[in-house]
């Protein structure tokens, strides 16, 4: 796999950047021959034969059917999209599928194995945070993320981090939802 | 008395006369007087390609109009001017110049009834082109380009500011004459890349600084302005010379020739005006002719006084952004919740695909004004082989306030070892109306 090198990592401290053969490579093949990658999506390995510019999101949903990760705007602006890779809130319309290969990614259909996501899930049906429901896998992504990062955030740390939108207006439900859970880990 | 008055009349007569002979004179060409040949098939395909060197479609267009039906508006500091039709149409384009008067106005900014092009037509670039590319340019437009009627819109400068026969003695001033002649101690591909660099491709009508009559400051790698970065249309064209902050040090030749090719690489994106430029032209080179231009610029000589300090990449930054810190920073908030998504948290980017912020030109420029376009109005489509582009910068015109979008960008030209310093909120609002088109004040394409 010449991508298997390609890997953009989110972590400022871990950063490798593609070398210039893999990108030439790449950007020689893309829009013409498909490349085969290897994804690990909720710990199962996937085989896909993609672009190696192909939006993660369209792999997920349209190829692999894992349709609880939306479409929301396609340009990084709502966070309808988001999933976890290596455990940070990454949103998948914008994220390359070369630059992912050998990360581990989580989309809202396994997050409740993580323990940090099964509490969050609880928590939004404790506080019946979803109306419509759209946006709010990504809100579970975003919270779970959030939650690892600091595990007892106060209220300005949740606005900072909680960007995705909500066209339902349940920004109050979700910043009780999270409050309540920086508390429980708090005690436990 | 009444002598020495006569004869400075006459004196005044004949500078008159000759004055108006020189300013309405048609200059020579080579092909003055050579009857119309047959135009053959391999020539216009060889003119279509010299049309792609040179990117005739860019200006000789709207994106309403047929290609090189012409009608786009140009600004001058006087008034607009639009440029013309050039399509084989015999009323209202050029369908009745022979090739001498082609060869008239491309190289020389002459039309056949003796009238100065405004330099807007770039061809204090194009007189360096060669006699076989303006022939094969010619058959092109002759047999290649489908007639359009469409009349050319009249210029809205007033007279007598509209004089144009002036241009002749600007010519004389700024314009070199004769054809690109080959450096004999350089090697074939130097040559070539300089040719293409220096007459068709005419790179230096965005990059190179003008002066205080709009006239490019070099024309070639002689003088170190040549290629060293101008501001125009609210944009910063960087430097293609081998300077490591603002200009190529950092790329290899290969990533010059996959940049225009591609329209990227792992240094950035084609935007702003080069996405034309890109879209329209380079992509369309040849692998032989690309080599040839990341040749030639890559032996332009960087200038360290200009550039600054070498930038490396800083990390500390990163710590700015952690949730902790940035609560109480707007700039680093707001990149985080608008910019890191797809910029990487560490401003490195996803490379190829998306552009890194640290260590890029319009991050380590003084200039601030591509960092505040792009941001207030997103990036334009690549289109590569015919496929639009995956990824694109949205605009934040109306997501974001003068004061956020300030904010934001000075964090990231201050981050990450970047020093393309601050941005102000007055600067932000300025270029926010002056590329607003329903604004009193927006920039209209420069007579450039």
């Amino acid at each position: 796999m010449i991508v298997q090198d390609a890997k953009g990592s989110r972590h400022a401290t871990t950063t490798s950047r593609p070398d210039f053969q893999i990108i030439a490579k790449t950007l020689d093949q893309a829009k013409h021959e498909e490349l085969a990658m290897e994804l690990t999506i909720n710990d199962t390995s996937y085989e896909v034969q993609s672009d190696g510019e192909t939006p993660l999101l369209w792999v997920i949903r349209d190829e692999l059917g894992l349709t609880g990760t939306k479409f929301g705007c396609g340009l990084a602006q709502c966070g309808a999209c988001s999933v976890l890779v290596d455990g940070v809130v990454t949103r998948s319309c914008v994220t390359p599928l070369a630059s992912v290969v050998g990360g581990r990614i989580t989309t809202i259909e396994a997050i409740e194995e993580d323990e940090i996501g099964k509490r969050v899930v609880e928590a939004w049906v404790d506080h019946q945070v979803p109306q419509c429901g759209y946006c709010q896998s990504g809100q579970v992504m975003a919270a779970t993320s959030l939650l690892k990062e600091n595990a007892n955030p106060n209220d300005d740390e949740i606005a900072a981090a909680m960007t995705n939108l909500c066209r339902c207006g349940t920004y109050n439900a979700i910043s009780a939802a999270i409050r309540d859970l920086a508390g429980e880990t708090k005690e436990g | 008395m009444k002598k020495a008055l006569a004869i400075l009349l006459v004196v005044l007569v004949i500078a008159a006369a000759i004055v108006a002979w020189f300013v309405t004179r048609l200059p020579s060409s080579p092909f003055d007087g050579q009857p119309r040949a047959e135009i053959s098939n391999d020539l216009v395909a060889r003119g279509e390609y010299v049309a792609r060197l040179a990117d005739c479609v860019a200006c000789h267009s709207t994106p309403d109009s047929a290609p090189f039906a012409g009608g786009l508006e140009m600004a001058t500091p006087l008034g607009s001017i639009f440029t013309t039709n050039i399509t084989p149409d015999p009323q209202t384009g050029i369908g009745n110049y022979t090739l001498a008067d082609f060869d008239r106005a491309v190289r020389q900014g002459v039309t056949p009834d003796g009238a100065r092009l405004y330099p807007a037509m770039p061809y204090p670039s194009y007189v360096k082109l060669s006699d076989e590319d303006v022939r094969a340019l010619y058959a092109f437009f002759m047999k290649g380009v489908e007639p359009v009627r469409m009349a050319n819109r009249a210029n809205t400068i007033e007279w007598p500011l509209n004089t144009r026969w002036p241009l002749a003695f600007w010519n004389v001033a700024f314009v070199e004459s004769g054809r690109y002649e080959p450096e004999s101690d350089k090697d074939d591909l130097w040559n070539r890349g300089a040719y293409l660099v220096q007459a068709a491709g005419h790179c230096g009508s965005c990059h190179t600084p003008r002066g205080p009559v709009m006239q490019e400051k070099a024309l070639d790698e002689t003088n170190g302005n040549y290629l060293s970065g101008a501001l125009l249309d609210g944009w910063y064209a960087p430097s293609l010379r081998n300077d490591h902050n603002t200009g190529l040090g950092r790329w290899s030749e290969d990533e010059v020739v996959q940049f225009l090719k591609k329209g990227r690489n792992a240094h950035g994106v084609v935007f702003g005006s080069m996405t034309d430029a890109f879209n329209n032209s380079t992509q369309f080179m040849n692998d032989d002719d690309l080599a040839a231009i990341a040749h030639y610029l890559k032996s332009l000589p960087g200038d360290r006084e200009r550039d600054g300090t070498p930038w490396q990449y800083d990390a500390a930054s990163n710590e700015k952004l952690a949730l902790s810190n940035r609560t109480d920073n707007p700039g680093a908030r707001i990149f985080m919740a608008k910019c890191g998504a797809c910029h990487a948290a560490d401003g490195r980017g996803k490379t190829p695909w998306i552009p890194p912020l640290a260590g890029t030109t319009s991050s380590l420029a003084p200039q601030n004004a591509s960092s505040v376009n792009v941001t207030l109005n997103g990036s334009g489509r690549v289109v590569t082989d015919g496929v639009p582009d995956s990824y694109r910068m949205p605009p934040f015109r109306e997501q974001l306030s003068d004061k956020e979008i300030a904010a934001v960008l000075t964090f990231v030209r201050t981050s990450w070892g970047n020093t393309g310093g601050p941005v102000t909120s007055q600067e932000v609002r300025d270029l926010r109306e002056r590329t607003d088109p329903a604004s009193s004040n927006p920039i209209v394409l420069q007579m450039r």
